[in-house]
């Protein structure tokens, strides 16, 4: 796997790159000592002018998410992280984890200063106990340094870390099914509104943010908003993390500015598909994205473009599929995720995911019929917007793209009554 | 209160600010079809067949979960709308068995009502539907899991209504269901709940399953007898079979909301009881034999008129009962007290635990009436003795006739060998009573007396509000109605100038002469009650 950058991932590849002692020599918390200099408002217009998008998947804005924030509340204030990457696709935030858990760290405790909390927590998804580890021994590093606990780098400013490490749930990603699980709660997400900057974690105002998000802090602090925002596109701005795996010669995590065009990423960077074969499709970002035909990857990977290209930016990693992949099979192992990672809760959702996977194993199997195709596109409208979170929509909008970017194919199985590519491949 | 201008369909309306979209459009006529909201539970907005357009908005809201605002115009009546609650019902329905015609809930189900008015008249799944075995989950409920629809108020109500998470949403996705914890039995009193407010059958009460139809039932708003919180009640009976086969919650928002207990939720079977007292029985010498009321009350009162003639009005003990209505305890402050200058009148207390729930308590004194019994007179005269005091004297030979309005174990009325003593050492012990017990085994005269369903009348509950029963049943045997017994125990006693023909003329007469009535008729005590006079409660008259 190829991994690099200049800057999230600047000294992931030095030895002891986790610890406090290698982050500090290259700088690391700095910016929290400039930051502690700061007003709180001040930081928050910072993060406003910089332009800095959530890199959770939703691109929310996240200056004016920390601006959201109540002042005048007697309530503690919490900050979350979230590190619960759990989306087929998805794998940057990972080694921020593992390899950098400084970086983290210290855009952390900037972002609980800047809304005025003095606790963060850390939810690490379950399957990442190493990485839950290396954040706990950074954790305690810090304390041991003075920069977290009281009076952190004599400001008067105090907070505590703690890492949560979950259960191996999908929907504990999501920003409040997160909170419910730190409360020690079932899983599921929560009605919004309220949203957790009024309503959050334990009923306190709180903010969920991304390891990634989390991670630009740190350096746009101490480089200057116009810094950051000078990279990448007008909307979309900063360096990202670029997860690249599939069908692709040099699968790897590349640090690039945002709008960097998806050719280019799998072409130049990922040395293109191997065997020279021609790309079919790609999921730009992440399971829940619509699958974008080969012909269609001439667009910049930035929030707007991939709306605009009727996909979604998601987290950012695109899935490379070449023409040897089975699209039936890809929709269905996404839809099987989907099902399987349902809460449950509402309805729609619960009984429409599972409802998607067994039409779209039938197709797979060449048993489907030509309705079964019209079925699958109706439960998928049936689904979309009308449950309690995005996980509904997730499911449904993959399913929606395979099935009309690829309806020949879809086809092709209920006519032939087999898949024509031998179940395909899909790693 | 604030209050809130909106549009629903078009219709203006003004609502109390924080109602939410399905309460509003109730409010403005137009209704929106819910499953899992309840407004006794926490907003949990999962079903989603409450979506409805709000003008302005992208996405569709669930009418449950979404607070009214000011110029809102929430929009039921849209192509979209329609389609969303199609959608739900469709989903709902993919691995439900459809099983309407061996379904209990069948004929009071939502989900039933619902898919006639909305849903999808055919499935498009084909496919072969999740299935699971039923199951007894304690709390007198069976949990048919292949029904459910996951709507939590179950969960909920235990969590919320109870206080305790005997119910659990276990698993995740369509895998997801309700279960107890650890497969234990579910504990709580107020379980039955459960059964009233599930929309489908998946919970059902273990006591009323199968017995009938819901449309066979006639239902008779009432109160429940078994404690003096006085819970609203609809009272379910089968006219053909002259039989009450269930009792629900009725709402009444001053007393109980819209729970009720299990204790009286089963508290009817003793109604149907093989054991009942039928008819007047008379027992001398060790045979009993049974007498007609024409025979035995004159008997009864040419016997209390003996003792009194003998040994005075204070030889006589009346241990009256506040298990009887408030018309009832009149009547027996009017024939004892008032005609025949008894001053020994009291009833027995009977506590039990109070059981304090999150949101519910069920109350330390099983005495339905105990307000109302003071009230209207059923206390001791001036020198009169109390409950415990009477025994004694009876024990002792100083009282010589002893009149139960309702029996009971020996240790109701106070120390068992004491009581045992004053029942022997009596000339005259006369019990009215509907099941036999200790004290009417030991009685000259038992006399049938009947139940909360057998009769009209009305309660005072402990926080003084007076709320009627009725009759629902007609009379097994030669039960009487125990006011029908007092009259005319009063008649034959010369000690009533008149009868009147029903509780309801009874509540005039004692309206009139009680402070704390003035004023109440059955007219404004209407459904749910009214409250006593404040200034003049608990100042019984002595
Ligand atoms: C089903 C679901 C799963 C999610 N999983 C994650 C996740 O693993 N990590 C993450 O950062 N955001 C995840 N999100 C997005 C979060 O809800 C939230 O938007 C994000 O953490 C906000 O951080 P950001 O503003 O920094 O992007 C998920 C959302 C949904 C609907
Ligand atoms: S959309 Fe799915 S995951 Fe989200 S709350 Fe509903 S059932 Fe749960
Ligand atoms: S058992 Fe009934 S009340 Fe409980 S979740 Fe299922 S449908 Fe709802
Ligand atoms: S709380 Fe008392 S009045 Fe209410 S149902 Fe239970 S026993 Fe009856
Ligand atoms: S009634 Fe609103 S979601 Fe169930």
């Amino acid at each position: 796997m190829t991994v690099n950058g200049s800057v999230l991932l600047k000294t992931v590849h030095l030895p002891e790159s986790h610890t406090l002692a290698v982050y500090r020599k290259h700088g690391g918390y700095e910016a929290l000592a400039l930051a502690l200099q700061k007003q709180p408002d001040e930081i928050i217009d910072m993060v406003k002018r910089s332009g800095l998008r959530g890199r959770g998947g939703a691109g929310f804005p996240t200056g004016t998410k920390w601006g959201f924030v109540p002042k005048a509340t007697d309530k503690p204030k919490y900050m979350c992280v979230n590190a619960d990457e759990s989306e087929p696709g998805a794998f940057k935030d990972r080694i921020i984890c593992q390899k950098d858990p400084h970086q983290l760290l210290e855009g952390t405790l900037i972002g609980s200063y800047a809304i005025g909390a003095s606790r963060a927590y850390v939810y690490v998804r379950g399957e990442f106990a190493f990485e839950a580890g290396r954040i706990r021994e950074a954790i305690d590093e810090a304390r041991k340094a003075g920069l977290i606990g009281k009076n952190i780098l004599g400001s008067g400013w105090s907070c505590e870390v703690s890492v949560y490490l979950g259960a191996g749930a999908y929907i504990c990603g999501e920003e409040t099914g997160l909170i419910q699980s730190i409360e020690g709660k079932r899983g599921e997400p929560r009605l919004k509104p309220p949203f957790p900057a009024v309503v959050g974690l334990f009923g306190c105002p709180t903010v969920v943010n991304n390891v990634e998000t989390l991670a630009c802090v740190p350096h746009l602090v101490s480089r200057g908003w116009e810094w950051f925002a000078g990279i990448g596109t007008e909307r979309n701005t900063g360096p990202k993390l670029y997860g690249l795996s599939g069908h692709v010669n040099r699968p790897g995590i590349y640090e690039l500015p945002m709008g960097t065009p998806l050719r280019e990423l799998i072409e130049s960077h990922g040395g293109g598909v191997p065997g020279g074969r021609a790309v079919k499709g790609v999921i730009p970002g992440g399971a829940s994205c619509p699958v974008l035909r080969g012909d269609e990857i001439d667009v910049p990977m930035d929030f707007d473009s991939l709306t605009r290209a009727g996909s979604l930016f998601g987290t950012g990693t695109p899935i490379v599929m070449d023409d040897t992949t089975c699209m039936v099979r890809a929709a269905w192992i996404t839809a099987r995720f989907f099902a399987h990672e349902s809460c449950g809760q509402c309805t729609p959702c619960r009984e429409g995911c599972g409802w998607l996977e067994r039409i779209l194993v039938k197709i797979e199997r060449g048993q489907g019929e030509e309705r079964d195709l019209d079925v699958l596109l109706s439960v998928t409208d049936q689904i979309e917007g009308n449950t309690i979170c995005a996980l509904g929509d997730a499911a449904a909008w993959p399913a929606r793209g395979f099935a009309k970017k690829y309806r020949d194919e879809f086809l092709q199985h209920i006519r032939e009554k087999r898949c024509p590519l031998g179940g395909g491949s899909l790693h | 209160m604030a209050s809130v201008k909106l549009k629903v369909d078009g219709r203006e309306v003004v609502v109390e600010k924080g109602t939410n979209l399905i309460e509003a459009s109730k409010q403005a006529g137009v209704f929106v079809p819910s499953f899992c909201y309840h407004p006794g539970l926490p907003v949990v907005g999962v079903c989603r067949i409450c979506l409805c357009e709000v003008e302005g908005r992208p996405k569709l809201v669930a009418g449950c979960a979404t607070p009214v605002e000011e110029g809102m115009h929430i929009i039921t009546r849209s192509a979209k709308v329609a389609e969303a609650r199609r959608a739900v019902m469709e989903f709902l329905l993919i691995h439900h068995p459809l099983d309407c015609p061996s379904c209990d809930k069948g004929g009071e189900c939502t989900l039933q009502d619902y898919t006639i008015q909305m849903g999808p008249s055919r499935s498009r799944f084909t496919f072969e539907k999740n299935t699971w075995p039923e199951e007894d989950v304690g709390g007198k409920l069976i949990l048919n899991k292949n029904r459910c629809i996951l709507c939590l108020r179950c969960v909920n109500l235990c969590k919320d209504v109870a206080g305790v998470d005997e119910i659990a949403v276990l698993s995740r996705g369509e895998h997801t269901y309700i279960g107890t914890v650890d497969g234990r039995k579910i504990e709580n009193e107020l379980a039955g709940n459960i059964a009233d407010i599930c929309p489908v059958g998946a919970l059902t009460s273990k006591d009323f399953r199968f017995q009938s139809r819901p449309w066979e039932l006639k239902n008779t708003p009432s109160v429940c007898p078994l404690c003096s919180k006085g819970c609203n009640v609809v009272v379910g009976y089968h006219p053909r079979r002259n039989e009450i086969l269930r009792i629900t919650a009725r709402t009444n928002m001053d007393v109980n909301q819209w729970w009720i207990c299990d204790r009286g939720r089963g508290g009817f079977h003793f109604i149907h009881d093989p054991n009942r007292i039928v008819v007047p029985v008379q027992r001398a010498g060790g045979t009993a034999r049974t007498v007609a009321w024409n025979a035995a009350l004159p008997e009864i009162a040419r016997a209390l008129r003996g003792v009194v003639q003998r040994h005075g009005p204070a030889a006589v003990g009346v241990l009256g009962s506040a298990e009887l209505t408030n018309e009832e305890c009149y009547l027996t402050r009017a024939v004892f007290r008032d005609g025949l200058n008894v001053p020994n009148v009291d009833f027995p207390a009977r506590p039990q635990p109070e059981v304090t729930y999150a949101r519910f308590t069920i109350e330390g004194d099983q005495n339905p009436n105990t307000r109302g019994a003071r009230l209207c007179g059923v206390a001791p005269g001036p020198l009169g003795l109390g409950v415990n005091e009477m025994i004694r004297a009876a024990a002792a030979g100083t009282i010589r006739a002893l009149f139960f309005l309702r029996g009971g174990p020996l240790e109701r009325f106070g120390d068992p060998a004491i009581v045992e003593r004053a029942l022997r050492q009596a000339e005259l012990v006369v019990v009215l009573d509907l099941l036999p017990s200790p004290v009417s085994d030991r009685a000259h005269w038992v006399l049938p007396g009947v139940s909360f369903a057998e009769k009209d009348g009305t309660f005072t509950n402990s926080s003084g509000r007076v709320q009627r029963i009725r009759k629902v049943l007609t009379l097994r045997g030669d039960t009487r109605e125990d006011w029908r017994i007092l009259q005319d125990l009063g008649r034959a006693l010369h000690v009533l100038p008149s009868a009147d023909p029903d509780p309801e003329r009874i509540f005039i007469r004692l309206a009139q002469s009680i402070p704390a009535y003035s004023g109440l008729t059955y007219a404004s005590v209407g459904e749910l009650g009214a409250p006593i006079a404040p200034a003049t409660a608990d100042v019984a008259v002595g």
